[in-house]
């Protein structure tokens, strides 16, 4: 049984961890904030989790203690991200845009619709 | 070298090279974001060392209420250092 | 007159002072023989019946250095107060306010994060922590909701009375120790069993005052620095 749920936890550490490496290697690539956020909040949420999670799998006596950590950190990490992105969009800054000639209007009325608000 | 020391050596090495940014940076704000940076790693260093006493201390007032702070001091008065920059109502302006 | 008895006065305090530091030499070695982490280890183990012994240093050993620390802080926070307090504000900050999930979650997280500041400071001398980072702690609490609502008033006579009350009770507790005919902060009360809540004598009862100054004096901090509106440049 101890076995079992060693492995388990294991999985769960490298599959946290990949995802740890490809929020970092996000924040690295992305170009404007937005995807910034995109990157390096949503993946590293679900990385921490699944992390501490198998740590608390590996120790069973500190599950419910990384259980309770997991609970602050879904509630605390999609609100401060949330926080930074509202603040960025009420900062003015505007969207990268790579795309095609027909989407050009309709980013360009979005960028001056949040410009005058 | 197992693997403790080398993820010590590299935690060292960033914590230097966050001080030497916070430094050179113009920009306050990023240097204040360094200067916590330091205070996180430095935290991982206390808990490392086993005086998890200090590294709670560390870890709360070094990152969350010194940068905190900082940032406060930085909004109520100027963010560049250069003095080409000049802040007027919510604007920079180069002179 | 009045200069004459200010000399004298400055005169017998000068006597006394050369006549303690005088019989103190430089560079004496105090502790012959004796070494001072093992005696230090095995008091706090045997004699006070804390876990911590880093709680049983900073608290009772070196009880009156933190008494000097607390001093420092509570004279940090009046003095930023005193500098940045202003009757009469012009003008006011531009901020907009935060959205709705931010201050539904500020509420949700309130409540956790003070139970977290309370735990720290009451098994200081069990586990890792104490004091100074339970008030931190709790102050970063009042933190998230002083951002969360630019409304947010933290009330100062209330922050004042927690402050005076903690200090009150580390001054007075130390000078019990000297009524009941022992040195200063000395403990006083039963020490019960090891690893026990209610174990330690007087150091539990210090760390929860400190934690409780700490985290008013702090917050005291945060909300004069976070309300000071910015004023007209001349």
């Amino acid at each position: 049984m101890n076995q079992i749920l060693e492995i388990l936890g294991l999985i769960l550490i490298i599959i946290g961890s990949i995802f740890l490496f490809l929020g970092a290697l996000g924040i690295y690539r992305m170009p404007d904030v937005y995807n910034r956020l995109q990157a390096g909040t949503k993946a590293t949420t679900l990385g921490g989790m699944s992390l501490i999670i198998g740590v608390g799998l590996i120790q069973p006596d500190w599950f419910w203690k990384s259980l309770i950590l997991v609970i602050f950190i879904a509630l605390s990490n999609p609100i401060s991200s949330h926080a930074l992105a509202r603040s960025a969009y009420k900062s003015k800054i505007k969207p990268f845009f790579k795309g095609k000639e027909e989407d050009l209007d309709a980013y360009k009325e979005v960028v001056e619709r949040n410009e005058n608000n | 070298m197992d693997i403790l020391t080398i993820s010590i050596i590299i935690m060292a090495i960033l914590q230097i090279g966050a001080a030497i940014y916070a430094v050179i940076q113009k920009d306050l704000l990023y240097a204040v974001i360094a200067t916590s940076v330091i205070s996180l790693i430095l935290s991982i260093f206390f808990y490392v060392l086993q005086a998890p006493d200090v590294a709670l201390t560390e870890a709360a007032i070094g990152v969350a209420l010194t940068t905190i702070v900082f940032v406060i001091t930085i909004r109520n008065t100027e963010r560049h250092e250069d003095k080409r920059h000049v802040k007027i109502g919510n604007k920079i302006i180069k002179k | 007159m009045k200069k004459v008895i200010v000399l004298i006065l400055l005169a017998v305090v000068a006597y006394y002072l050369v006549d303690v530091f005088s019989q103190i030499k430089f560079g004496e070695n105090r502790f012959q023989g004796e070494n001072v982490r093992d005696f230090y280890l095995d008091k706090s183990k045997n004699d006070l019946h804390v876990s911590n012994s880093v709680t049983s240093i900073v608290v009772n050993f070196r009880g009156f250095d933190t008494l000097g620390e607390v001093t420092v802080l509570f004279l940090a926070a009046t003095a930023l107060g005193s500098v940045l307090y202003r009757r009469k504000a012009h003008g006011e900050a531009v901020l907009f306010n935060a959205s709705t999930i931010v201050r539904s979650g500020a509420h949700l997280l309130f409540a956790p994060i003070l139970l977290l500041g309370a735990y720290v400071f009451i098994h200081g001398h069990l586990s890792p922590g104490g004091g100074f980072q339970g008030g931190t702690i709790i102050a970063t609490g009042f933190l998230l909701m002083l951002l969360a609502y630019h409304d947010y008033k933290v009330s100062h006579g209330v922050l004042t009375w927690v402050e005076s009350l903690a200090g009150l009770t580390f001054a007075s507790l130390g000078l019990t120790g000297l009524i009941l005919g022992k040195t200063f902060l000395e403990n006083f009360l039963p020490i019960g069993t090891i690893n026990d809540l209610f174990s330690g004598g007087i150091i539990p009862i210090i760390y929860i005052a400190v934690g409780f100054k700490v985290g008013a004096e702090l917050t005291g901090v945060l909300y004069t620095m976070l309300n000071e509106k910015e004023y007209k440049k001349s």
